[in-house]
């Protein structure tokens, strides 16, 4: 690996709808491969309420009418991620890699566990302790699902990435069983201390173990530069 | 994952850039997921695959592998009509990771234009290739 690959463009963006920040990850996918960009990219950010269903549905899912979701105004959008059901909102961070995983020699599954661990120990800096389940990915706390990962795999380039709830309100969660299982729960850092805790604090801890779990450097991007770049 | 040098590329079939397989048997193709791309998704836990009948340009997507949590599309290394899919897989999907080139085959197809194969690589222009990216 050269060490171009060593420095991942970083984008933070404000509160942004689910479907703009999938044609971000689309338009980043397409010039990755067709090489009008060659570094690899993290966006993060939050979506406002919305319902996910991934690859293969998850409707079955969703305990609460469509008529209902449309009152609370919360649309619910098909992905081709992996994984069922899941919600996003205010107060959860999202982060949103997109990394050649071929150039990165990087199997698909220690991908994933890095995500994880990148979740892990952002936790532990606020003294949460989380697991793994060798059963389910994402982040646990006893039976209750702090963090969560689901991506897609386009011309050897991943997207889609984590969710980790910070502050998020839990109630959408009851209108579902988050990714198809049953007799689990939903937690969030705010639940497990307490107290709200600090969005930004939580973005740097994420930004700095994720230099430290893939060994690289990020470098703090505005989406005008990487607008700029993706129309060279 | 594998070293380079652990892979198993045979040296009777064709590979496309994103690792699928081609292998002529006598008028159609036999198409499947080649041992890297088996190795790098890790276990399969689910394939969708086209319907027989269905039709197909180079290169677009025909199929979708899920491993935990991680989808990844598959394009089609020649165009053309599909004649068979690999059912087994629906039960086994396993059989991807066990058997790339064997019991975990994708499809079948009917190819429109043969010549198509000629852009496909061999075992040793994918070999090439893959120690270039390291």
């Amino acid at each position: 690996m050269n060490a171009y690959n060593k420095r991942w463009l970083c984008i933070e963006l404000p509160a942004t709808g689910y479907r703009e920040a999938w044609n971000l990850q689309s338009q980043l996918v397409a010039a990755r491969k067709d090489k009008i960009i060659d570094t690899n990219a993290v966006l993060l950010l939050e979506h406002p309420p919305v319902f996910t269903l991934g690859r293969r549905g998850g409707l079955n899912n969703l305990a609460v009418s469509a008529d209902f979701l449309e009152k609370a105004g919360i649309p619910v959008i098909q992905v081709e991620r992996g994984g069922s059901i899941t919600f996003h909102g205010p107060g959860q961070l999202v982060m949103y890699p997109i990394i050649d995983l071929r150039v990165a020699r990087l199997a698909v599954s220690d991908y994933v566990e890095n995500l994880e661990e990148v979740m892990i120990r952002a936790a532990l800096d606020w003294e949460i302790k989380t697991e793994r389940n060798p059963i389910n990915r994402g982040i646990w706390v006893g039976n209750n699902k702090l963090g969560s990962v689901g991506i897609a795999i386009r011309r050897g380039v991943c997207f889609h990435g984590l969710a980790f709830n910070v502050n998020l309100s839990l109630k959408p969660f009851g209108w579902i069983n988050p990714c198809g299982l049953q007799d689990i729960g939903t937690t969030s850092m705010e639940r497990e201390l307490s107290r709200k805790v600090s969005m930004n604090q939580v973005r740097e801890s994420v930004k700095r173990h994720v230099e430290a779990v893939f060994g690289v450097e990020l470098i703090m991007t505005s989406l005008l530069e990487l607008q700029a770049l993706l129309q060279r | 994952m594998k070293e380079i040098s652990e892979l198993n590329l045979p040296d009777d079939i064709r590979y496309a850039e994103d690792h699928e397989w081609a292998r002529l048997e006598g008028d159609k193709l036999r198409v499947g997921l080649d041992d890297y791309a088996q190795d790098q998704l890790g276990d399969i836990v689910f394939v969708e695959l086209p319907q027989v009948g269905d039709t197909f340009k180079q290169g677009q997507e025909f199929a979708t592998v899920e491993s935990v949590k991680a989808v990844c599309e598959c394009y089609l290394p020649v165009g053309g009509q599909i004649i068979a899919v690999n059912t087994a897989l629906e039960e086994s999907p396993e059989l991807v990771n066990k058997s790339p080139y064997g019991d975990g085959w994708f499809v079948e197809v009917n190819p429109s234009d043969l010549s198509e194969m000629d852009a496909l690589m061999t075992n040793e222009a994918c070999l090439e290739k893959l120690k270039g990216a390291e």
